[in-house]
């Protein structure tokens, strides 16, 4: 499928839209004449050749899917107005859930299950449904109440977020502030830890969830979390902090980490403010820099992950993963080593707003979020890699998969 | 030949002309003329500091100040007759001097606990609550704009030239008839405090959370002004705040100047309808937001009544409010305001009123200290007037932004409300 024009037009209208003359003012008002007569200005649909259309999203755009056959192999699934979705090669797109309340799809190794989150007005839940969209279970349920606790207004409500399998598909990885009462000792914030933090469950046993990885306070937690492939002690995540010198500059990073520290030294790690806290991750990106959403290869070798460039735009890069840092990680020499990957990372492609890495199970390709024609939607870009340089690359162009505005705050999910 | 040829050029475009002000007269003046204009009678014994103006443009004379009203528009209390009674929890006064260009923003907390004349102690959001039930259009109410004025102007003695008041749910639908905005959210917002003030809440005081994850996406209305509001949300405080609204207020102006946006604006000003509301002429409005973006918002003195000005405490029922600091106060609204002996702290009132959640006030007030009839003066060829001369004036201003019928200036008086901050005007 070939990008619209469109943009190029709207920008070559904008030029003219600061009006410096008494003419123009002639023109909008015969434009408004027009408009009123035969009722332009309606909402925009998606007639790009080559697409089918599957649905109308909120935004009243028509949403399509390219055309094209076999643009890839396996299932992508994403969301539309918080309903699932999933296309094939054969570009059959096919809606799961029609509740409007879901986040981030996560498909179990073994093909059974969907992770997700359903969202409500002050919690959400944590649940898997069969591929199929039936036979939905609770895992972990946010919901609960406001209470008076002195001249505090408290609430027992929670979130969940960000579900990821292990590969073996007994635990999940999640996101929650349920701990949000539990760390004034260990902050010593006099407030609760409403930020993030990582956790993981057995599926077997969903009430004795494990922490993970700790927040730092203030920033809004950590986020992206996943179980490296290949390497089933280790996960990846992204950590919002602020700077332990002035708190007031953020440090957003990509931190590798073992998921037994801390359940193998109890009391040893804690939240906490930047200053304080002590946690078991260990950056493998630099703090000068804004680096997010990380996903790792299906070797487990490489992690693709988006940054926020200095020019305003945001890119998607690809770095080796550092071997051997988890054990130690708050060695200073072990923490040098854990940044030289990231270095030597390859630029893959930069837009203005790109986000949501993920790769193809043969990885081969990437699949991402890009905005526009000002709607967010899914595309594909072919991945090279140069074993002899180490560095990857993007094969031709990229190709767009959706038009007319998918959800860009729920991370999509590909799968065999 | 030639004549003829002139005639027939000068009769199309007198027909465009006309056209066009027909045009502009039945799709923008029934709005603007909802919006402008909305005289409210002050209570008696209240002086009216425009009585000394003479007549005089906003932009010139003596320094003015304008109260800045930001209110819900949920159906939070329902009298018994089914009208309904809103809080204002945004109270802003804005000065300005036109001799000297210098502008001040004075933000009042909303729970700071005072007199409302003729209501005793109560936090200050109330008095738009006890002033009246809201009437006829939407959720605007008269008596309400009126007993926060009074309020204001007995407890701090700082004269009010102007009000404006808006609805919050007004910023919700523009954003929705702009298609939403699309921002890159830095990180994640969480708020376990935020105010549950608009849609169906039914508790004044209650609250919801927010979480908000981080990364570009799209933002519907309602969830850009949870975005712009949060103030839980950052270590930093209204620094943070202040980039999260320069975000959308940068995704707003992309709106903006799409020309896609043209067919929109009878819907934008349908939008305002309702949901703003000032005793100002389209004129002064016009006026004064093209000086505001003509300063630099940096220069501006803003000062919020928080800490040192007040602190928090609760009263013996257990009810959360701030309690002003007179010593703080006085000399910095003199300053301010250039008041010298007139400013006052008169805070202190009859105590034991309960608050407005307990009473369903506006049912049964105690004190009608103002009249809750709106007095409109302006009429439609007036605003029809004035509608041709905004589109012609900005059309000729030469700037960056065209303000077709005054509408990018009653945007900006809702944008400057809600964000409460100078820096809104830069859309």
């Amino acid at each position: 499928m070939r990008k619209k024009q469109t943009s190029k037009n709207i920008s070559k209208l904008s030029l003219i839209w600061k009006p410096r003359n008494s003419s123009l003012l002639l023109l909008l008002l015969l434009a408004f004449g027009l408009q009123g007569c035969f009722g332009i200005g309606g909402s925009n649909t998606s007639n790009t050749p080559g697409t089918k259309p599957i649905t109308t999203n909120a935004n009243g755009q028509q949403v399509g899917v390219n055309q094209t056959q076999n643009l890839f192999k396996g299932k992508i699934y994403f969301t539309i107005d918080h309903n699932l979705w999933v296309i094939d090669p054969s570009n059959n797109a096919r809606e799961i859930t029609h509740g409007g309340n879901l986040y981030d799809p996560a498909i179990s190794p073994d093909g059974k299950w969907i992770a997700c989150i359903a969202r409500y007005k002050d919690y959400s839940n944590l649940i898997y449904l069969s591929t199929t969209g039936n036979s939905a279970h609770l895992l972990r349920s946010g919901n609960g109440k406001y209470y008076q606790d002195g001249p505090y207004v408290k609430s027992t409500y929670y979130w969940y977020a960000q579900p990821a399998w292990s590969a073996d598909s007994t635990h999940l990885l999640f996101l929650s502030d349920f701990e949000k009462e539990d760390w004034y000792a260990a902050t010593g914030e006099n407030a609760p830890l409403l930020d993030l933090q990582v956790f993981s469950i057995s599926l077997n046993n969903p009430s004795k969830p494990q922490d993970v990885a700790y927040a730092s306070f203030g920033d809004g937690g950590d986020r992206d979390p996943s179980y490296r492939p290949g390497h089933p002690n280790e996960i990846v995540y992204t950590h919002y902090a602020y700077d332990a010198a002035t708190q007031t500059q953020q440090v957003i990073q990509i931190f590798l980490e073992d998921v037994t520290q801390i359940a193998d030294h109890p009391g040893l790690y804690h939240p906490g403010s930047p200053s304080s806290a002590f946690d078991p991750g260990i950056a493998i990106t630099s703090p000068k820099d804004e680096d997010l959403q990380p996903a790792f290869s299906p070797d487990g070798n490489a992690i693709a992950f988006v940054k926020r460039e200095a020019s305003g735009t945001m890119g998607i890069y690809i770095m080796h993963v550092p071997e051997n840092v988890t054990a130690t990680p708050n060695d200073p020499k072990t923490e040098q080593e854990a940044l030289i990957p990231y270095k030597t990372a390859s630029h893959i492609l930069s837009g203005q707003y790109v986000s949501q890495p993920v790769w193809s199970p043969d990885g081969k390709q990437l699949a991402y979020i890009s905005y526009d024609n000002s709607t967010f939607d899914l595309w594909l870009a072919n991945i090279n890699y140069n074993a002899k340089t180490g560095a990857y690359s993007m094969q031709g162009s990229p190709v767009q998969l959706t038009s007319g505005g998918i959800d860009a705050d729920s991370r999509p999910f590909w799968t065999t | 030949m030639w004549a003829r040829v002139l005639v027939a050029v000068f009769g199309v475009i007198l027909l465009l002309v006309g056209g066009a002000a027909g045009y502009l007269y039945f799709t923008f003046s029934p709005s603007v003329n909802n919006i402008v204009g909305q005289q409210v009678q002050r209570a008696r014994g209240e002086e009216d500091p425009n009585a000394s103006r003479n007549g005089a443009d906003i932009l010139s004379g003596p320094r003015i100040n304008i109260l800045l009203l930001g209110s819900d528009t949920d159906e939070k209390f329902t009298n018994a007759d089914g009208s309904h009674s809103y809080l204002a929890q945004t109270d802003i006064v804005v000065t300005i001097d036109p001799a000297t260009k210098s502008v001040g923003m004075l933000s009042i907390p909303r729970d700071f606990y005072i007199n409302v004349p003729g209501y005793g102690m109560h936090k200050l959001d109330e008095a738009y609550a006890l002033g009246g039930v809201a009437s006829g259009n939407a959720d605007y109410s008269p008596g309400g704009v009126a007993l926060s004025r009074y309020t204001i102007e007995q407890d701090f003695g700082i004269p009010i030239n102007y009000y404006a008041w808006i609805g919050l749910t007004g910023f919700v639908q523009v954003i929705n008839t702009v298609g939403g905005v699309d921002v890159d959210v830095t990180h994640p917002i969480t708020d376990d405090n935020y105010p549950d003030d608009v849609g169906n809440s039914k508790d004044p005081y209650g609250y919801m959370r927010l979480y908000i994850p981080p990364g570009p996406q799209h933002l519907d209305g309602i969830t850009a002004l949870e975005y712009v509001r949060s103030r839980h949300a950052d270590l930093v405080g209204d620094f943070g705040r202040s980039a999260r609204q320069q975000q959308v207020l940068s995704a707003l102006k992309t709106k903006l100047n799409n020309p896609d946006i043209i067919g929109k604006l009878p819907t934008i000003a349908n939008d305002l309808n309702g949901y703003v509301k000032t005793d100002m002429q389209l004129s002064d409005v016009f006026k004064l937001m093209n000086f505001a973006r003509s300063i630099n918002p940096n220069s501006i003195n803003k000062v919020i009544l928080d800490a040192p000005y007040s602190s928090t405490g609760t009263l013996p029922g257990g009810e959360s409010v701030v309690f002003p600091n007179c010593a703080k106060i006085v000399p910095v609204i003199s300053k301010m305001f250039d008041l010298g002996s007139k400013a006052a702290c008169n805070i202190q009132g009859s105590t034991g009123n309960t608050s407005v959640a307990g009473v369903s006030p506006a049912s049964s007030p105690q004190v009608a200290p103002v009249a809750e009839i709106p007095q409109v003066s302006s009429d439609s060829l007036q605003t029809a007037s004035q509608l041709a001369s905004m589109s012609m004036m900005s059309l000729f201003a030469g700037g960056d932004q065209y303000d077709f019928s005054g509408i990018h200036s009653l945007l900006d008086l809702l944008l400057l409300t809600v964000f409460e901050a100078p820096q809104a005007l830069q859309v």
